[in-house]
């Protein structure tokens, strides 16, 4: 589904990302792992259209899509769950998804969706008319999830979804992930949370300093002293 | 019952409407200003309140609105029924222009530039003197209107009246469209808007437009309706006011915008006699909604019983019943 080569991004003279090389096959989770600075953010900016790398290529499904804008990589079907939910927080719960549907002229295919994602998360329809900014963190979380669910991706990019999250909620995300697995969805997840990614992703990958330092099944990664300490620094 | 917005706007309306019946000079020109004050408001909180974009140009985009309509007639003989328009699409031109630089700053910067920009028009006004004439300003002819009986003041009344009305239904339903969804949806988080397929810099440009649109139509009126145009009506205070106006009223609410025109007004005329202490009267009001408002007088209407304001369209649940959201349940 998406194939990452070389990618390489600076910001001025600074290089954020010198070689970075992954895949994200259709139907899996995978998880890009890494500390404060190493990259993370970076590379999924670079993979939505919103900082131009210097070098190296992105394909979705096997289309170059290097350097193109925002809203033509959402039409080839990748959406972003953006650090820190950044759900519209004067808008209510069905405004959001209405927004999350912004790009999109088919309006059955949106109902459908609408539908489908509110199936998938229950509590949202409970508080459709409720302002998101009233909502608890992890409903919130959910929500920005559902919101780029309603783009009808068939890639999502979440960025850090366990952040500021209760411990006693994480369990929610891990199983809102699984969920969207179950349904089939392709996902890349960037994450500082070893247990979360160990917990829902096939693939694990360690980024540090710009690079890919580690790859292999993420269910190992919890058990792998080496691993661990290497990506803790 | 339910109070809409709408009704009371426009009994409002209708009751500034028989206003030149009974008034006296005076009351016509607050009237009148209040028109005008009114589609400055509700231009300015298109750009600050609804799209997040904290800009200090407003003042200036008035000021270029009322010199362009000014202007043309004076030095080219241009009818007001065509300079109008074009000071209204100057101000659109130039709000479009420095939305351009501007698209790439935002917070404190934004404001520092489209502060900068405010200076240096004011600079223009002040010392273009062979086209401005300079800091003393200069008179405009009263226009004439075609129907017979109606005075320059009256015509210009009603002129505003109408096109205040027109222009606060016009962002009413703005705000409600695809595009005023967008602009809501950069205030509230630029990133996720952005990922969503939103069109930055499009959406900030139509945002900057529309208002500089607003502030212009307003400067055409007032330089009608005083005959007079100096610079000094269009400066730092002057941006001061508006901002309170939309800050007292309630950000991101044209009903607020309405309101706080009003209560602002109401303000600068019960001040008139102490010119020293509107400043001052002014700032406080300022701080206090800010400490005690922060919604402004939107948020104490927001708690009447039955008024709502949609600031977005309806929900699914109320156009299709396939999406079928519950309504919540009422307390």
């Amino acid at each position: 589904m998406l194939e990452v080569e070389h990618l390489a991004v600076s910001y001025g003279p600074t290089r954020i990302l010198e070689d970075v090389s992954f895949a994200v096959p259709e139907g899996q989770v995978v998880s890009l792992l890494g500390g404060n600075g190493s990259g993370k953010t970076t590379v999924l900016n670079a993979l939505c259209g919103m900082v131009r790398p210097d070098g190296g290529s992105a394909r979705i499904a096997g289309e170059d899509c290097t350097g193109r804008r925002p809203d033509e990589i959402l039409r080839r079907g990748v959406a972003q769950v953006p650090q820190g939910r950044e759900v519209f927080a004067t808008m209510t719960v069905a405004e959001n998804l209405e927004m999350g549907a912004y790009a999109r002229r088919d309006r059955d295919g949106v109902r459908r969706d609408t539908e489908r994602v509110l199936a998938l998360f229950p509590r949202l329809r409970e508080k459709a008319r409720r302002r998101a900014g009233t909502l608890s963190g992890g409903e919130q979380q959910m929500l920005a999830v559902a919101r780029a669910m309603m783009s009808g991706p068939r890639l999502l990019l979440m960025d850090e979804p366990s952040v500021g999250l209760a411990p006693a909620v994480l369990g929610d995300m891990v199983a809102t992930i699984r969920a969207l697995r179950a349904e089939g969805m392709t996902i890349l997840l960037v994450e500082q949370n070893v247990g979360v990614a160990a917990a829902v992703a096939d693939t694990a990958h360690v980024l540090r300093g710009g690079r890919i330092v580690h790859s292999g099944p993420a269910a190992r990664l919890l058990g792998d002293e080496e691993v661990l300490r290497s990506y803790l620094g | 019952m339910t109070v809409r917005p709408l009704w009371v706007g426009l009994a409002a309306a209708l009751a500034l409407a028989v206003l030149p019946l009974v008034a006296n000079p005076y009351l016509l020109f607050v009237g009148n200003q209040l028109s005008i004050f009114v589609i400055l408001a509700v231009g300015l909180n298109l750009l600050v309140g609804y799209c997040g974009q904290l800009a200090f140009a407003h003042a200036a985009l008035f000021g270029i609105g009322a010199y362009g309509t000014a202007l043309l007639k004076v030095h080219l003989g241009v009818p007001f029924a065509v300079s109008l328009p074009c000071g209204a699409l100057l101000a659109t031109a130039v709000g479009l222009a420095i939305s351009l630089p501007a698209l790439r700053l935002s917070g404190l910067y934004l404001s520092l530039a489209t502060l900068a920009f405010a200076q240096f028009t004011l600079w223009v006004f002040l010392h273009w003197e062979p086209v401005t004439f300079g800091a003393g300003g200069f008179r405009v002819p009263a226009p004439s209107w075609p129907i017979p009986g109606v005075t320059a003041g009256i015509g210009t009344f009603y002129l505003a009246l109408a096109l205040a009305v027109l222009l606060t239904l016009a962002a009413a339903s703005l705000v409600r469209s695809r595009l005023g969804r967008a602009m809501i949806a950069v205030r509230d988080g630029e990133v996720a808007a952005q990922a969503l397929g939103v069109d930055l810099l499009r959406t900030k440009a139509m945002a900057f437009g529309l208002s500089a649109f607003y502030a212009g139509v307003a400067g055409g009126l007032q330089a009608l309706m005083l005959g007079y145009v100096a610079p000094e009506s269009f400066d730092l205070f002057h941006m001061a006011l508006m901002k309170a106006m939309i800050v007292v009223g309630g950000l991101g609410s044209i009903a607020g915008s309405v309101v706080g025109a009003g209560a602002v007004l109401f303000l600068l005329e019960g001040l008139r006699a102490f010119k020293g202490a509107q400043e001052i009267a002014f700032g406080a009001l300022l701080m206090g909604a800010v400490i005690l408002a922060p919604r402004g007088l939107a948020g104490l209407l927001d708690r009447l019983p039955g008024w709502q304001e949609r600031y977005l369209r309806a929900a699914p649940a109320e156009r299709a019943p396939a999406a079928a959201v519950p309504r919540e349940a009422p307390p």
